[in-house]
């Protein structure tokens, strides 16, 4: 059986996770060297967050395809919950403001291009949350039981 | 055994459900605090308390006039259907087509779809707040009209109203995109798009639309250009939308389907014998010399952006109810983008921008003192009088030879009326003692019907040699002081006094010596003064000329009246009356970095009415900013180090005061301030100061309350009446609501645009408008109101002119001053904005705005002056633009030199909604006399610290100066607190409490929820577990 014909729903669940996570923290490091949020800074917290929930979710997809059942393993989805959830939110939490800024005082092709990338960042975060949540319900392996 | 794995699965699932949900509910009660202002604010809410023991009435310091919310709202409407009566220009009005009769009120067409969706507000500020279920409902053209009793043609209402979506227009706010079926502003980088429909569409829409007009002929065709906070009309065909070809040259100007829809009510007229009335709808002046000489429309009127009752006040103007005694505030020119303003308003970015510095562009107003009236009737004064290469082809709209009648279309302060009056300027006296001119005019009403009338008393200063030397401009004309009379009978005749500040005629000299030994001084040429009056700058302008011996034979556009002339002859120049200011202050020089040719000299020839033509303004961009510009521009012009003795700065000291035992203490020198300032204590200062959005927040050291700002300037408009409204009927607050009253779901942003208010040219209407907001602002438990809008209109481009009132200073001025003096009665705290030359919406955050140091006093400073001086407002707020290089909130000449020194500012002074912690200047600004950012946070050392790294006590600690400077905007702050009816309630006895919100609950039973979802799906995960390998997984 090919690697693929042998990976059920979780598994894809899973590396659209890995994906969306992944577009997050790269749209959020573009967002944090445009020109209007380079002064905010770089938070550090929602990389780490975002670098260990992609490290376990390939650990959870590898793991379960060479491992099966195991608590351990099951234990990885609550946790990446846990660490792409607080990272979604301290990135929309440091944005808002701005957000509300750019659209009412400073809007001009500059001002929302610099917002777009912060936008689809946000977005993929939360994208993230809610496609690890659905995959958690779902067997990574087809032959898993 | 297969379903027991699902089971596994599914309490994995829901476990990670579960530990999501905690994660985000969690992350939120961690956050929250930082938005808690805004949640509080959004949700009505309150997270502490003030608890004041033993209250009385007593302690309610602040009355209103009305008994309860009914009587209030019915105010409001009143008022606003008044400004409309008194702030409607009839503009034209040929063979007495207005008034209606009766007869004709029951036969009206509305034509062009802004009658049916017309602009009544801001697109974004100032936006129309639709009440409905209230005592006070708002309502729209149709109807007002019909509530006053006009009878509608139904066919062609039916017709547009049917057209509905193609009015559709839409605008990005804050809360997402608002969609209005009116026609809307351009954005900062968009063009203007016509939504009138062609008559093509109209024939289609309802093909018997013509035919219906005989029975209804009196025909009102509605033009409108809308306005907006953040929006921009670009000059030219630039600012037009290239897909629509509609023969239409500026934004401002009409589009053929707008020619057409008025051509249609022409030709209808010219068949079924009625009248043409065209309404202008719009706050920005618009190009409508057409319709001047357009002979088939019969009466033209400018009706401002109405608000929502204004229309009331229209409908009675044009059935004769009320008779119009409204003046334009604005020059009304043929083509607004051949002003000398205008050939410097635009997106002019540095070579070398740096975003990151919010370095993107510069304004270089070259055009000097010459805006609006001041220029047209200037350089037509110097065509007549044959001076400075006034009629050379530089600027002229039609090319060739300047002249006046191709220039403008309507000047600055006319307005006709139903009567006719004659104004006689009696008397004229100088006294430079008293700093006054002081005017008697005689007014007789010599028409048929009882009306109000302006005196509008102008001067003409001289212009000298020593100016044309010195590069001191003077206006050939400008608006001194204005009155408004009583309504005169027919026949009857009122003298009127009008008295004006002298220094309104002073002009600034950045050469000059001064009582500060320094350079800079207000300056009176020795020469033969001239004051008239006149119905508009250009009436008053020719009968200087004729004073001066002119005649139509030496071009004047007619001949003036020299008998309405004083003089008042100036022997010597004088540079010692206006050397100080009122409180004693020596001027100087303050304001030499906005002149760009300090920064790159030779940069800019500024225009000087010596020579028209060899400095008619060229546009100034593409310019590089020197290395000393970037590095202002970096915004880090304070630093803060060790220096002064910083254990003389008390802090956090124990003398047992509140802020309400100050309450209403006036004098700020009365050493009970600094007592309990000295309570304070420098983390509350600090904290106060960076996080100061949308209220003042308690301080717990001195108990002084938070008081809730509020946008306008079309009223109270942030929150509604109900929102903080006292509803507790235990209370000793003789303003407690009924909870189930109706009108605590009214919101205040119905008042008409501030260009209506000024059209008024009545400061007691103005004042009015103070006592309405003052009233509103007892009932509502609102203190703090942003709404007295004092930039000037430069030019009509900016989409943001209707939250300004004019493009005259001196008109302005007293609008403003008697609408906060009155409101200040009621102890409420209106704001002058934005504090200054907020000129274009274009790149606000960051444009530097270049200009001289007298435009800069003479025009946009000196509409704000009297609001300090005279009505002693407690409130500013700053500027989002720089001034020069200078961040706006860091400029100390300008804050703390001018407004603090000259003018004797001793309230809380607010930034705009900035919020980059680099451009938000905190530092500067608190050194620079502003009390409080628009940022919000939560109320820690460590919050405030995230946004401004060097804003930690360690640092300020050992700065003394800053130290001083924090508990100088602290008192300020507090001082104008104390003075306000935001301490209304308060006793010695009031302290802070901190409250659960229900939120705050709601937050925390939502976390137990699925803390117990996420441990019992555990549980049942790991019970499937044990189960699974006990049956033999």
């Amino acid at each position: 059986m090919g690697f693929i014909k042998k990976q059920s729903a979780g598994f894809y669940f899973m590396v659209l996770t890995v994906i969306a996570a992944l577009a997050g923290m790269v749209f959020y490091m573009i967002n944090c060297n445009t020109d209007y949020f380079r002064n905010l800074g770089m938070n550090t917290i929602i990389i780490v967050l975002l670098t260990a929930a992609i490290v376990l979710e390939i650990v959870y997809i590898v793991g379960y395809t060479k491992m099966g059942v195991n608590p351990v393993m099951d234990m990885i989805p609550l946790v990446n919950g846990v660490l792409l959830m607080v990272a979604f939110a301290l990135f929309a939490s440091a944005r808002v403001n701005s957000v509300a800024t750019i659209l009412s005082f400073e809007r001009n092709a500059q001002t929302m291009a610099d917002l777009s990338s912060a936008i689809v960042g946000m977005v993929c975060c939360l994208t993230a949350v809610i496609l690890n949540i659905a995959g958690s319900f779902f067997k990574v392996v087809k032959d898993e039981e | 055994m297969k379903e027991k794995k699902t089971k596994r699965r599914v309490w994995r699932g829901a476990a990670t459900t579960g530990t999501s949900l905690l994660a985000l509910t969690m992350s939120a009660s961690m956050i929250i605090d930082t938005f808690r202002t805004d949640i509080d604010k959004f949700l009505g809410t309150q997270s502490t308390k003030m608890i004041t023991e033993n209250q009385t009435e007593d302690d309610y310091t602040y009355k209103s006039d009305y008994g309860s919310t009914t009587e209030l709202l019915d105010a409001i409407e009143d008022l606003g259907e008044r400004m409309n009566e008194e702030g409607t220009v009839l503009l034209k009005n040929s063979n007495h087509a207005l008034p209606l009769s009766e007869d004709e009120t029951q036969k009206v067409t509305f034509l062009g779809f802004s009658s049916y969706y017309p602009v009544q507000g801001g697109d974004f500020g100032s936006s129309l707040a639709e009440n409905r279920g209230t005592d006070a409902d708002t309502v729209d053209m149709v109807q007002a009209f019909e509530a006053k009793g006009y009878t509608l043609n139904p066919t062609v209402m039916d017709m547009y109203q049917n057209m509905k979506e193609e009015f559709k227009s839409e605008a990005v706010l804050p809360w997402g995109v608002t969609t209005y079926y009116r026609a809307t502003a351009p954005s900062i980088d968009g063009t203007f798009t016509s939504l009138e429909p062609t008559q093509a569409a109209l024939d289609a829409a309802e093909p018997t639309w013509k035919d219906s007009m005989n029975d209804y002929n009196i025909l009102i065709v509605t033009i409108a250009r809308a306005a907006g906070e953040n929006a921009n009309y670009t000059p030219g065909e630039a600012g037009v939308n290239p897909e629509q070809h509609l023969n239409q040259a500026d934004p401002l100007g009409l589009s053929d389907t707008e020619r057409a829809t008025i051509e249609a009510a022409v030709q209808a007229k010219e068949k079924n014998g009625g009248k043409v009335i065209v309404l202008l709808n719009n706050a920005s002046a618009m190009e409508i010399d057409e319709i001047k000489h357009n002979t088939g429309v019969d009466a033209l009127l400018e009706i401002g952006l109405p608000g929502g009752y204004g229309f009331y006040g229209v409908a009675d103007v044009l059935s004769g109810e009320a008779n119009p005694s409204g003046h334009l505030s604005d020059t009304y020119a043929v083509d607004n983008s051949a002003s000398p303003a205008a050939q410097n308003y635009g997106n002019y970015a540095w070579v070398n921008a740096d975003p990151a510095y919010s370095i993107n562009s510069e304004i270089v107003e070259a055009e000097s003192i010459y805006t609006g009236y001041k220029y047209y009737e200037t350089r037509y004064a110097d065509t007549v009088l044959g001076q400075g290469n006034a009629a050379d082809d530089a600027g002229s709209s039609a090319g060739g030879a300047w002249r006046y009648d191709n220039e403008v279309s309507y000047p600055f302060g006319f307005g006709l009326s139903y009567t006719t009056f004659d104004q006689r300027l009696d008397s004229l006296k100088v006294d430079l003692e008293e700093k006054t001119v002081t005017a008697e005019v005689t007014v007789t009403n010599t028409g048929d019907v009882a009306g109000k009338d302006v005196v509008q008393l102008y001067t003409s200063v001289p212009y000298t040699d020593y100016d044309r030397e010195h590069l001191v401009e003077k206006s050939a004309v400008q608006l001194l002081a204005y009155e408004k009379t009583e309504e005169l009978a027919p026949g009857e005749s009122v003298t009127v006094t009008v008295t004006a500040d002298a220094q309104d005629m002073a002009s600034w000299d950045s050469t000059a010596a001064n009582e500060a030994d320094t350079k800079g001084n207000y300056i009176l040429d020795a020469g033969e003064y001239y004051f008239t009056v006149g119905n508009g700058s250009h009436e008053a302008v020719n009968n200087v000329l004729a004073a001066q011996g002119c005649s139509e034979a030496d071009g004047m556009t007619e001949a003036g009246d020299k008998s309405n002339v004083k003089t008042w002859n100036l022997a010597k120049m004088d540079t010692t009356t206006f050397a100080h200011t009122k409180n004693g202050t020596a001027v100087e020089n303050q304001l030499q970095d906005m002149d760009l040719n300090e920064h790159i000299p030779g940069t800019v020839t500024y225009l000087t009415r010596n020579d028209w033509s060899g400095t008619f303004p060229v546009t100034y961009k593409e310019l590089t900013a020197t290395d000393e510009m970037l590095a202002e521009m970096q915004n880090d012009t304070y630093e803060i180090k060790e220096q002064g003795d910083s254990e003389a700065v008390t802090f956090g000291a124990d003398n047992g005061l509140v802020l309400a035992d100050l309450k209403g203490t006036v004098d700020i020198e009365d050493e009970k301030w600094a007592e309990l300032m000295d309570q304070i204590t420098l983390e509350e200062c600090m904290i106060r100061t960076g996080f100061g959005g949308t209220s003042t927040k308690p301080i717990e050291s001195i108990s002084s309350p938070e008081a809730v700002q509020n946008d306008g300037p079309n009223g109270i408009n942030s929150y509604t009446l109900g929102q903080y409204a006292n509803k507790d009927t235990s209370s000793a607050d003789p303003y407690v609501t009924d909870a189930n009253d109706k009108n605590l779901n009214y919101k205040f942003g119905t008042m008409c645009n501030e260009t209506v208010i000024a059209q008024t040219f009545s400061k007691e209407l103005a004042a009015e408008f103070g006592n309405v907001v003052g009233n509103y602002s007892i009932w509502s438990n609102l203190p703090i109101f942003w709404g007295a809008g004092t930039n000037l209109h430069r030019t009509p481009y900016n989409a943001r002119n209707h939250e300004y009132y004019s493009e005259d200073a001196v008109l302005t001025a007293y609008q403003a001053a008697s609408y906060i003096a009155a409101g200040k009665e009621y102890g409420v705290l209106i704001a002058p904005k934005h504090f200054a030359f907020n000129d274009t919406e274009i790149n606000r955050s960051g444009i530097a705005t270049f200009m001289t140091e007298q435009k800069a006093r003479e025009n946009e400073l000196r509409g704000t002056q009297a609001a300090v001086e005279d009505a002693e407002t407690l409130a500013m707020m700053t500027t989002f633009n720089r001034i020069g290089c200078t961040a706006g909130n860091a400029h100390y000449g300008l804050l703390m030199n001018i407004l603090r020194g000259e003018w004797g500012f001793k309230g809380l002074m607010s930034e705009d909604f900035i919020q980059d912690a680099n451009y938000s200047v905190l530092k500067e600004a608190v050194h620079c006399g502003v009390t409080m950012t628009c940022n919000t946070g939560d109320s820690t050392m460590e919050a405030v610290s995230t946004k401004w790294d060097y804003w930690t006590t360690e640092n300020v600690s050992k700065d003394a100066e800053l130290m001083k400077d924090l508990k100088n905007v602290m008192t300020w702050q507090n001082y104008a607190l104390a003075n306000s009816n935001a301490m209304d309630g308060l006793n010695q006895t009031s302290h802070i409490e901190d409250v659960r919100t229900w939120y705050d609950n709601a937050l925390t039973g939502t976390a137990a929820a699925f803390s117990v979802l996420t441990l019992a799906a555990l549980a049942m995960y790991f019970k499937g577990m044990k189960k699974n390998k006990q049956g033999g997984m």
